[in-house]
């Protein structure tokens, strides 16, 4: 035992690992106890080689980075993250909930509108959205499920809750991460994992294949598969040929596909077309069809949403999708659970002001230096403003923004991040952390067990966004030994 | 299963670019052995190499002499000749990294090493000093990745196209080795045999074919009968007919391969017709010369058939 963790204040946060007196909470004592009786030239020893299967391992990401836009390697902390399966448990029927209300809503907005008529979330806000798309009107993708692929962001406040702080269900990243974290505390510490009985997280790749083989238009033959990539210079494309090659399906480009009279979708192989069943879009859909969404994307494929339409093809996530994935309609989320499900929302949403409504507005430009800004709809951490840490030019800046265009603005109350011991420098200290756990939602619904943890690596810093100088940390769902 | 046509397309890219860095390598190496042993006055300069790849126009908007120097490094490191070492390297990588996922795992990392290998010390390989070990470390290299993608490659689809790829350029080298080497015996005036024994063995040397020659043909290397023997002996892997051969058999099983295969097939009825004793250095050029066409034809018939945005009902 030595001292290194003396100092460590597990009080001021919810601490993941430890309670506020300090102890070791129940799904990390083995982790804690590993940890403290390795001595500091042990805990750099496993630092370094972690950091030097990263390299070996991230090869495929320095190559990639050629063209000048993502981090070479990415900061990686070997202290793990562990929850209990049995709120693990609860958290993951909370998401299944609410991403199959999502779903209902997306596909309510694309036809019959019910629960606009019903007056219960406001018709034109969602149909003023740029994120509703007029070209989806009229489709329904099987099973309801526009939204196959979700990434949901969720935060630990003080009070040890989870809290969903956003649902991403355009074009998700981020969970091959997830796979090799797992990949690198498995060579590191491999001696943790004995004690322990850790869910398994590479099963992934076969339950996303799964979900995608469940949307085929056609049930005589195994199912034509692809993943559509934008291409090389993608930040994510080594996650695209990782899932393309994991679940054995072709990885193309826009250049590979094309439609034919038929309205179906074909890639073109050495043995001529072939025709496709699923397509898994890595591309954001204002880009996937020149025909349908913004006419000068090389991207694409012309004529795809045609074949989409005519129920040829299934896309993944459905085109539309987007609708469902915005600020100002994430405060609705609870009463689409009750509208469509009939239930009452398991997991917490926070409290969201719309600037929009006059009163939350008057609210939130009275409390600037208490609330989050943020715009409706941009993603990674941009354009938002954290009020108690801001200047007073920056809180007049958005005071400003958000008189102009309040459609724009929601702000939320700041919440108090969890932090979890984080290895920095020679010492472990305490770091804010999120989780993207993954929802899959085909014939069936799946999450997976844990997800993506992602660490803002600076003191005090509450941005985990990778764009933005997080790192992250391997997610362990365990279950009880005893 | 099958394959997109992109991937394969960049599976024959790779294989050519792996061969000509190796034939590159070899040549150069095989040719600046034999200028050490030339006697003075023999009149074989660089200017041969730099014909030999018809890159005579790339050579002169950028250097002015054919000197030793100029001539290396335009061979080895210059990055605005595409059959320079560095270049096949540099583009044979790119192909790799989009089609890691039908190669086998070890092939991505042992040609990215080998792109680093070069960009590192290419420039530095130039002078005589270092030229020998940097080209002998580019053979073994592209032969351990061969020997790699030979040894653990499913024979169907990607095989296939790297093979067709790494036996195309192989014909196409090796025609254009045979073309200079005449020419370049025709050019001169006075007829130096001894010579035309180093130019055409140090040739041999370059297709490793030089014992084989001894054994089959006998220690004399002449002119005529080494000719021959590139184009015709069909039990060497580097001649010319082996290479038709071997396109012809991965042709085979490829759906919609007629008009590819009657290329290859007259080319070979071609060349069993082909006997350089009894032409003149300027009918085996001409010879040459439109053999080199079908070799085009080919390519081209490869990449229209297999590679090319398909042609559909509908407009594009």
């Amino acid at each position: 035992m030595n001292n290194r963790w003396k100092d460590y204040d597990s009080s001021s946060f919810f601490d993941e690992l430890l309670t506020s007196n300090g102890n070791p909470r129940m799904a990390a004592r083995g982790i804690v106890k590993f940890l403290k009786d390795l001595s500091e030239d042990e805990l750099d020893e496993r630092r370094a080689a972690a950091e030097l299967a990263i390299r070996d391992m991230g090869i495929s990401f320095t190559v990639y980075t050629e063209g000048g836009n993502i981090d070479r390697n990415w900061p990686f902390d070997i202290i793990p993250r562990a929850i209990t399966a049995k709120e693990w448990s609860r958290v993951s029927t909370g998401l299944k909930q609410r991403s199959r209300a999502l779903n209902c809503f997306i596909d309510d907005v694309y036809n019959k509108q019910k629960i606009l008529a019903a007056g219960i979330v406001p018709a034109d806000v969602v149909l003023e959205s740029t994120n509703y798309k007029p070209q989806c009107k009229g489709v329904s993708p099987r099973y309801g499920a526009w939204a196959h692929i979700c990434g949901s962001d969720l935060v630990r406040n003080k009070d040890g809750k989870f809290y969903v702080l956003e649902d991403n269900l355009r074009v998700p990243s981020g969970v091959s991460y997830m796979l090799e974290n797992r990949e690198l505390t498995k060579r590191v510490l491999p001696e943790l994992f004995e004690n322990y009985s850790i869910l398994p997280v590479d099963d992934y790749p076969s339950q996303l294949y799964k979900t995608l083989a469940s949307l085929s238009p056609q049930l005589k033959r195994k199912p034509c598969i692809a993943v559509l990539t934008p291409g090389i210079y993608n930040s994510a494309y080594f996650e695209h040929a990782f899932l393309a090659q994991s679940m054995g399906a072709e990885l193309v480009e826009g250049s590979d596909l094309f439609t034919d009279d038929d309205d179906c979708v074909y890639m073109r192989t050495v043995d001529g077309p072939v025709k496709m069943d699923v397509i898994y879009r890595r591309i954001d859909e204002d880009f996937i069809d020149p025909e349908a969404f913004r006419a000068d994307s090389m991207l694409g494929v012309p004529g795809i949403m045609r074949a989409w339409k005519a129920g040829n093809l299934a896309i993944a996530n459905a085109p539309g999708s987007g609708v469902a994935d915005d600020k100002v309609i994430y405060a609705f989320v609870p009463d689409m659970i009750r509208y469509y499900l009939k239930e009452e929302p398991i997991m917490e949403s926070v409290k969201t002001y719309l600037c929009m409504i006059d009163k939350d507005r008057e609210y939130v430009l009275a409390n600037l230096d208490k609330l989050v800004v943020k715009p409706a709809n941009e993603s990674g951490g941009y354009g938002m403003m954290v009020g108690p840490h801001a200047t007073p030019e920056k809180r007049q800046e958005f005071a400003e923004l958000i008189e102009k265009n309040p459609r724009n603005y929601i702000a939320q109350p700041t919440l108090s991040l969890s932090t979890a011991p984080t290895y920095i420098d020679h010492s472990v200290e305490g770091r804010h952390l999120d989780l993207r756990p993954f929802i899959l939602q085909g014939k069936d619904v799946w999450v997976t067990p844990g997800g993506l943890t992602r660490v803002a690596m600076v003191k005090g810093s509450l941005v985990v966004n990778s764009s933005q100088g997080g790192g992250s940390k391997d997610t362990w769902i365990v279950e009880s030994n005893k | 299963m099958t394959m997109l046509s992109s991937v394969a397309e960049r599976l024959y890219w790779m294989a050519r670019y792996l061969e000509r860095a190796e034939n590159t390598a070899r040549l150069t190496s095989a040719y600046t052995h034999m200028i050490l042993d030339l006697p003075r006055g023999a009149e074989l300069g660089w200017q041969l190499l730099v014909d030999i790849f018809d890159a005579d126009p790339v050579f002169r908007k950028h250097y002015r002499a054919f000197n030793e120097q100029n001539v290396l490094r335009f061979l080895i490191a210059d990055m605005n000749n595409f059959s320079s070492i560095n270049y096949a390297i540099k583009a044979a990588r790119e192909n790799v990294r989009t089609t890691r996922d039908v190669l086998p795992e070890e092939t991505w990392e042992h040609v990215n090493e080998l792109h680093i290998h070069c960009k590192d010390v290419a420039e530095k390989s130039i002078g005589r000093r270092h030229r020998y070990e940097f080209l002998e470390q580019i053979i073994s290299r592209c032969q351990m990745i061969n020997g790699l993608l030979m040894t653990t490659l499913c024979r169907d689809h990607p095989h296939r196209f790297i093979k067709l790829g790494h036996l195309l350029e192989r014909a196409d080298m090796t025609t254009r080795i045979i073309d200079v080497g005449a020419g370049a015996i025709l050019g001169r005036e006075n007829n130096n045999p001894a010579a035309d024994t180093l130019l055409w063995s140090s040739m041999l040397q370059s297709m490793s074919a030089i014992s084989a020659y001894r054994k089959k043909i006998g220690p004399i290397v002449e002119p005529d009968s080494a000719v021959n023997f590139i184009f015709k002996e069909n039990t060497l892997p580097r001649t010319v007919t082996y290479c038709l051969n071997g396109i012809l058999e991965e042709l085979e099983p490829l759906k919609n391969n007629e008009t590819a295969r009657e290329i290859a097939e007259s080319a070979l009825r071609k060349l069993n017709r082909f006997d350089a004793q009894k032409m003149t250095f300027e009918q085996m050029h001409h010879f040459i010369d439109q053999f080199q066409l079908y070799i085009g034809d080919l390519d081209e018939s490869i990449t229209n058939t297999w590679f090319l945005p398909m042609p559909t009902t509908s407009s594009e």
